[in-house]
């Protein structure tokens, strides 16, 4: 129960929050959210109207390598998700590869296409659906990823009819509108869409040519971040591998083999992280007592330390235009810090300047206090979590680091006031009530 | 409409919604407001409020795997006058049928409904067709009034189970 209370929180979380979570917490959210399981079939366009170059470098090859990441983003996202592949145009509809979750397979068989002919959408679409019928896993849910770059040939009323066809043998539908672009053709596969959308589930993208790739314009859309909550995880590991960030598990813990621990400590990261940016403010102050941080960095606590650094210099590498030079600095130097790795000198060190930082704020201590405890300690995260939230002030000051956030809204000083002895959960209810 | 029908339930028969299977329930074509659910669980059914409705066209196709193997003796299927089913084709045993195939093979029985059977009267089923059920697929071909959306309000299935008659239930049915 207290699994499924997770997902759904931070689906909730992931949703309606105003301000955007670093790619931390999408990280985990791609761990986390339930991760559709689908048989897709990709209906390629190989007609002769591919050859034109208003898509750079052709039509075909833009839509070739928009092909290539949908079907690595798709297998990615879940291990029993099967792809296949069939072509519309050249002689005929042909499938080239049956939905396998072979990725290998997948790539290797869109090699040497050859181009040409007229795309027939009709029977590209019930080959699809038959390949799809013909699945090996039953519990999979069907999708069909059409590309059409050529003139549509049909009316509307035969493709509704089609449309209505898959949405009875619930089969989804996500159409790239791409190419040739006349005749009615969007609202045609805008009808054909609507006839097959239950719920949601089929979408259509218009891509005009344009400098931008024809894969970078589909990362942001429907198709690959998912049906609202599934596979969000796509678009978040590819800006993720973008941001140039890690790779491999986050604290050496993570999701397998205690994933309680795991929300706890990246959350528990996040909100130092949070702290760390108002803490850093008040540097200037003088540094007075000793921390009782420092002296519970104990080698145990290693990890957690140097992780913690890790991630604040992924997520420094976001947020520094946002920072003044003194924190920029401080960043700076916790980056250089975990490049060395996990050696104790280096935790010694960052615990000087964690402890700098912490000096002034007994919160933030609290909060490092929190997160190492849970290394050590075997307890429930989620215990844990609902008594950082219930301290009042450690929630509001969170708040008001937060950019967006208008600490005297009174909307919120309520939402404050209510807190008390609330769950997690609830917390998390009420803020997307405000 | 409740209390009719479980005075109606024959006699050494169970009523076999605790059988079915949930986890492999599928139902084709049905609007997402108005699923499965609401015709086949217990309290769903019974509430006139909840129905399962048709989406795209007017034919149903129900999946309902049991837990055990079941005598499939009669069945219940009720339904507003004008869009409930009309003719409704059993399949024992044949999993994962689609709209497609479903006419390729005889069914296992063919019903064509009354407005008396809509009213909460049982069908008799031909039982020598179904003496040894693991799972059932129930074909809604049409409706009453030939229109675009079927509706049901409630369907219920009266057998016995094959490996354990049990007695206890068989008077716990008759206390009604």
């Amino acid at each position: 129960a207290s699994k499924r209370q997770q997902k759904s929180w931070f689906s909730i979380l992931r949703s309606s929050l105003p301000f955007s979570f670093p790619i931390l917490i999408f990280r985990l959210a791609l761990r986390r959210i339930a991760m559709v399981l689908e048989a897709t079939m990709i209906c390629i366009d190989n007609s002769e109207w591919m050859r034109n170059g208003d898509y750079s470098p052709s039509r075909y090859q833009a839509q070739a390598d928009a092909i290539n990441l949908i079907c690595g983003a798709k297998t990615q996202s879940n291990p029993e998700n099967t792809v296949g592949v069939l072509t519309m145009a050249g002689k005929g509809v042909r499938v080239l590869v049956t939905p396998t979750s072979d990725l290998g397979k997948i790539l290797a068989c869109m090699h040497g296409l050859e181009i040409g002919g007229e795309m027939n959408l009709t029977a590209g679409i019930q080959v699809a659906q038959l390949a799809l019928k013909h699945r090996q896993n039953k519990k999979q849910k069907q999708r069909i990823i059409v590309f059409a770059g050529s003139p549509i040939k049909y009316d509307k009323k035969t493709l509704e009819a089609i449309g209505r066809k898959l949405k009875k043998n619930s089969v989804a539908l996500d159409v790239v509108d791409f190419g040739e672009s006349d005749d009615g053709k969007p609202e045609k596969l805008e009808a054909l869409v609507a006839a097959v959308n239950n719920n949601d589930n089929s979408h259509i993208v218009h891509v005009p040519p344009g400098p931008s790739a024809l894969s970078d314009v589909l990362i942001s859309t429907p198709i690959f971040t998912g049906d609202g909550e599934g596979g969000s995880g796509f678009a978040a590991a590819a800006a993720a591998a973008a941001a140039g960030g890690m790779s491999g598990f986050e604290f050496g813990v993570d999701p397998n083999r205690d994933p309680e621990l795991a929300l706890a400590l990246r959350i528990s990261m996040e909100e130092e992280r949070a702290r760390q940016e108002a803490a850093a403010k008040k540097a200037a102050e003088e540094a007075g007592k000793q921390e009782k941080v420092g002296e519970q960095a104990s080698s145990s606590q290693d990890a957690a330390m140097t992780e913690a650094v890790n991630s604040l210099a992924v997520v420094a590498d976001d947020k520094k235009q946002n920072l003044t030079d003194d924190e920029a600095a401080l960043l700076e130097q916790a980056l250089a810090m975990s490049m060395d790795g996990a050696k104790s000198t280096s935790v010694d060190i960052t615990d000087a300047d964690m402890s700098d930082a912490t000096a002034e704020d007994p919160e933030l201590a609290y909060a490092l206090q929190m997160s190492v405890q849970e290394t050590v300690r075997d307890s429930s995260s989620q215990s844990e979590m609902s008594k950082v939230l219930e301290d009042q002030s450690f929630v509001s000051s969170i708040l008001n680091s937060l950019p967006g956030v208008d600490p005297n809204d009174p909307s919120l000083k309520d939402f404050l006031a209510s807190l008390q002895g609330q769950s997690e959960v609830c917390f998390v209810l009420k803020l997307r009530n405000l | 409409m409740a209390s009719v029908v479980s005075s109606v339930i024959p006699r050494g028969q169970v009523d076999l919604v605790d059988f079915v299977d949930w986890s492999g329930v599928e139902c084709l074509n049905q609007t997402t407001s108005h699923p499965l659910a609401n015709a086949l669980k217990q309290g769903y059914r019974d509430d006139d409020g909840l129905r399962l409705e048709s989406d795209a066209d007017e034919q149903l196709l129900i999946f309902l795997p049991f837990t055990q193997v079941i005598k499939l003796h009669s069945a219940v299927i009720t339904g507003p006058e004008e869009e409930g089913p009309k003719t409704v084709k059993l399949f024992a045993n044949k999993e994962h049928m689609g709209f497609s195939n479903v006419n390729d093979y005889p069914p296992s029985d063919s019903l064509n409904l009354s407005p008396d059977n809509l009213k909460g009267i049982p069908v008799t089923l031909k039982y020598v067709k179904f003496q040894n059920v693991r799972s059932l697929t129930i074909f809604i071909e049409d409706n009453q009034a030939d229109g675009d959306v079927t509706k049901v309000q409630k369907i219920a299935l009266f057998g016995t189970t094959v490996d354990t008659t049990n007695m206890k239930d068989l008077k716990k049915i008759e206390e009604h």
